[in-house]
């Protein structure tokens, strides 16, 4: 076929997809709207972690990094008995959920604060505050986390600041540490977790907050009783957010503290040992432990939600 | 009376105090890192001794920095491209047909990508594209990286769906244009700006992404947050906060852009 | 130009149905009313007929061909929305254009139509404004505007109206009525307001409940409301229990809560039994009132019934001026008649002005009564 008869040809076919695309019902084309989404998570997502839990079913092996075709629950006992003996695993996994647990305290505290801070707020500081969050969101957590190395060292700039005003006698060290490795984290999180609480606020009417006030409830109070439970959406993905994140974590506690996360720890398993149903099998675990944490963690902020009282 | 006002002070004064103090944590490490980036010396110290540019020069000069640099822009565009057309039709074909099984389903399994740690994702497509046979290339990382994205894009889109006016789909219907017409005449005009939005959150994703592209790239497909990391982890030097203030002014001057962009053409109609 | 037949159309929303068995035969260059309450299924119906919305069972035929399968960019309807649906980004000339563009007219016949349809609307000199930035009148010109620039064969408004101040939604409805009377295109009008319905239909077609309950011409309906919830539906009335003691060859006699017996005179031999349950409608337009004689007035000559030789009965019933509420032009006056509420209506507020606590004599002739059985349905008298 030459060029020239099959150029005017494209804008045919082009009609008649159009055309076929057309005939279609509403819910045979919200369906093939929706087909690439689809197709890209099965392969991407689903079907890479059925792969997952295929390995960690598998036999480890010391040529291959797995049995091919081998099925077995060596790598799943040698987790658990590992966890159960208190022995490394253990101290990577409470660590972890540790750190989370941490984490996610702090920062739910803080975003509230600061996500109301933000919502009162007008004008100019309400622009500075906004970018103040966005800024950091746009920074890669690698640079984010090592700049408290210089901040944060024992011979660092808030040593340095708290020993000239005598407010030390000595310099802590905070970097490496889990107070660290929390302040870290913590800035990773926080972002997140202030615009979850914000996007909330945001449409929340103030009027509200001004009629608990005029109703004899203190400052402090109407927050409690009415911003909080009015908020709780926002809490929660922001607590859910920050949970996740943190028990997976990897570039804060790997930077700012000696410890080892499950992150650090699945990483040499994975690169360093090449014990790859072991990774898997932890992996899946870890899965499972975030995912029963996370369900309680909702189930109780949305008590909390439902029917909050002070008293 | 006297009493009560003094407490009012009181809570305004530490409420700012309080404010004030989280802004302080959440800019400082950023100025730490632009200003540390004019040292002069191969130490970071906040404040630095003394300030010049020579690590400015040394990142021109280091043909593995700029690879890094060329590596972060092609996996960041072509996530974004990825994401947001992933994102745009699913979120569109959901709001067309809101009762679908199918769309139910959709939802929390484009969102769960968000909730798994990086690293387990990463593990799990580290093994998964070695089974494929796609490791060490681009596509592992853009992949990787619309699993992110995509959630992103599709929430945005959702949400900007929900705003929209279905009754204009129904008038342009109405008025004689077909499915693919109404979408192009009357829903694209209407939604852009959150596709565009949606794109540029999808680019800054995969431009600060480092756990998934550090199990899954190579010397050839190393990005600048993935460079960096192995930088830091050998020796503090100030190359790192350059490069990192680098990321700070593309990702600054794309929102920047964005918002000139979407303000330009609201100002020259009101001009009109 | 174009006649529509509906056939049993049906529209369901899984358990829920929204039409039910609706069957009308819309005549060519008419203006019909599709009135009713929301929810009553009327504006489904609409959407039918433009195609925006599929039946789940009957058909829809315009001119003969059957579209009930046709979407709506295929049909020639035409619909001004609720909200009027205008397109934001496009300017109040690009709006009105959009139908002819989607239809391959040449830009420039494009413009011309645009202008004359704007200016048949009154927006002259719009058509380079922003649609967002007008008002609600204006946005629905434009809308207007923009449904008639395609020459539809069938017009369909889906309560475009209903967002205007009250005063503009007049000056609007004489416009409609003045444009469709110059285009001689069928109409498809949908509304909850009776007046609105009043002021514009050729015909009117009640809905209830997804029902087409009731059709024909404004002063039929009115006259003759075949059941009780188009009673209540087209404006304020007084419902008074009653039961039937007695039937006559031309009258029946109820027991009411009024504490009288009332009589109602028939043409034919009543359908209602001795002891039938009914609700009797007493329109306040039916009602004069009056002040009782100065005696106090218990006298028979004062209240009850008489059947008079030429079917007329005039019947008074007394009672306490509860509340008198001046409503501009009118003055209602309601009222306690043996524990039961009533209102009545006067033009001229000045002569024999009641208070409070005064007392009423109301009087009507019987044959102006409306009377309904416990199920809804006219008693024909």
């Amino acid at each position: 076929m030459s060029e020239t008869t099959s150029l005017p040809q494209i804008p045919t076919s082009l009609a008649s997809l159009r055309e076929s695309f057309a005939g279609q019902s509403s819910s045979t084309r919200a369906l093939l709207l929706m087909a690439p989404l689809i197709a890209f998570e099965l392969l991407v997502f689903v079907i890479p972690f059925l792969i997952l839990l295929r390995i960690s079913f598998a036999e480890p092996s010391s040529d291959l990094i797995y049995e091919p075709g081998s099925w077995s629950v060596e790598a799943y006992a040698a987790v658990v008995d590992n966890i159960l003996a208190f022995e490394l695993l253990w101290s990577v996994v409470s660590y972890s959920f540790l750190l989370g647990v941490a984490v996610t305290a702090v920062t739910v505290v803080l975003a509230l604060f600061y996500a109301y801070a933000i919502w009162r707020a007008t004008g100019l500081v309400k622009t500075l505050l906004l970018f103040s969050v966005v800024l950091p969101l746009l920074t890669t957590l690698v640079i984010r986390t090592y700049a408290f190395t210089p901040l944060l060292s024992p011979s660092g700039t808030v040593n340095d600041i708290l020993l000239s005003t005598g407010l030390l006698s000595e310099s802590v060290q905070f970097v490496p540490s889990m107070a660290g490795a929390v302040i870290g984290q913590v800035y990773i999180v926080l972002p997140y977790a202030v615009l979850a609480i914000y996007s909330v606020l945001a449409t929340m009417d103030w009027h509200v907050v001004e009629a608990a006030r005029d109703l004899g409830a203190s400052r402090p109070r109407s927050v409690a009783e009415v911003v909080v439970p009015q908020a709780m959406p926002g809490i929660i993905v922001a607590a859910v957010i920050s949970f996740a994140w943190s028990v997976g974590a990897y570039a804060a506690p790997g930077l700012l503290s000696e410890n080892i996360t499950f992150a650090l720890h699945v990483e040499e398993l994975l690169l360093g040992d090449l014990r790859y149903p072991t990774a898997a099998a932890l992996s899946v675990i870890m899965l499972l432990l975030m995912l029963v944490s996370v369900s309680i963690m909702f189930a109780v902020l949305n008590r909390f939600g439902g029917d909050f009282d002070l008293a | 009376m006297t009493s009560t006002l003094h407490r009012e002070q009181l809570e305004n004064a530490a409420f700012r105090a309080g404010y004030g103090a989280l802004l302080v944590f959440m800019l400082l490490p950023l100025l730490v890192v632009v200003v540390t980036s004019f040292s002069a010396s191969g130490r970071i110290a906040f404040p630095p001794d003394s300030y010049s540019l020579v690590w400015y020069a040394d990142f021109f000069e280091s043909t593995r920095w700029l690879d890094a640099f060329t590596n972060s822009l092609i996996i960041g565009v072509g996530t974004a491209l990825l994401a947001t057309l992933l994102g745009v039709l699913g979120a569109f074909g959901q709001e067309l047909e809101t009762d679908s099984v199918v769309g139910s389903v959709v939802a929390p399994v484009v969102l769960i990508p968000l909730l798994i740690p990086p690293v387990i994702l990463g593990i799990t497509l580290l093994m998964y594209f070695n089974e494929v046979g796609l490791r060490g290339s681009y596509a592992s990382i853009i992949l990787a990286h619309t699993l992110w994205a995509t959630p992103l894009v599709y929430f945005v889109m959702r949400s900007v769906f929900s705003r929209f006016d279905w009754q204009q789909l129904d008038a342009a219907h109405d008025l004689g244009a077909g499915p693919v017409r109404s979408f192009v005449h009357v829903v694209l005009p209407n939604v852009k700006h959150g596709i565009f939005v949606g794109g540029l959150l999808a680019f800054i994703i995969s431009l600060q992404e480092f756990v998934m592209a550090l199990f899954l790239s190579t010397p050839g497909t190393e990005t600048i947050p993935v460079l960096a990391w192995t930088e830091i982890r050998q020796a503090l030097d100030p190359m790192v906060s350059v490069v990192s203030t680098f990321l700070i002014l593309i990702s600054v001057g794309a929102i920047i852009v964005a918002a000139i962009a979407t303000n330009l053409e609201w100002v020259s109609k009101q001009l009109s | 130009m174009s006649e529509i037949t509906l056939h049993e159309l049906e529209k369901q929303y899984g358990e829920t149905t929204a039409v039910e068995d609706v069957s009308v035969e819309i005549e060519d260059g008419e203006l019909l009313c599709l009135l009713g309450p929301s929810g009553s299924g009327k504006s489904t119906t609409l959407r039918m007929i433009a195609g925006l919305e599929t039946p789940t069972g009957g058909e829809i035929s315009i001119d003969g061909d059957d579209v009930t399968d046709d979407p709506a960019y295929e049909r020639t309807t035409s619909t001004v929305f609720q909200d009027w649906a205008l397109f934001p980004h496009k300017t109040v000339r690009e709006n009105v254009e959009f139908g002819l563009k989607m239809r391959g007219v040449p830009a420039d016949e494009r413009e011309q139509r645009a202008e004359s349809m704007l200016e048949r609307v009154q927006m002259t000199g719009y058509g380079e404004d922003d649609p967002t930035n007008l008002s609600g009148g204006q946005k629905q010109r434009v809308a207007l505007a923009r449904s008639l620039a395609v020459n539809p064969d069938v017009l369909l408004l889906d309560e475009p109206l209903s967002n205007l101040d009250k005063r503009l939604r007049e000056d609007m409805q004489i416009e409609l009525r003045e444009i469709h009377e110059d285009l001689d295109e069928t109409f498809v009008h949908v509304t909850h307001d009776q007046d609105e319905a009043f002021t514009l239909a050729d015909r009117i077609g009640i809905m209830d409940q997804g029902e087409l309950v009731q059709i024909g011409d404004p002063d039929e309906v009115y006259e003759n409301p075949t059941n009780q919830f188009i009673e209540s539906f087209l404006g304020d009335t007084n419902f008074v229990d009653a039961r039937v003691t007695r039937t006559t060859g031309d009258a029946v006699y109820v027991d009411t809560e009024l504490g009288t017996e009332l009589v109602l005179p028939t043409d034919a031999e009543p359908a209602v039994d001795e002891g039938t349950a009914l609700t009797l409608s007493l329109r306040p337009e039916i009602l004069s009132i009056d002040q009782p004689s100065a005696d106090g007035g218990t006298a028979a000559d004062d209240t009850g019934e008489q059947l008079a030789t030429d079917g007329s009965s005039r019947t008074a019933v007394t009672g306490t001026v509860e509340n008198v509420i001046y409503r501009g032009s009118t003055v209602r006056y309601s009222a306690d008649v043996d524990g039961t509420s009533m209102f009545a209506e006067r033009t001229d507020a000045s002569t024999g002005a009641l208070s409070a606590g005064d007392r009423i004599r109301l009087e009507w002739n019987g044959a102006d009564v409306l009377a309904f059985r416990e199920d809804g349905t006219r008693v024909s008298l």
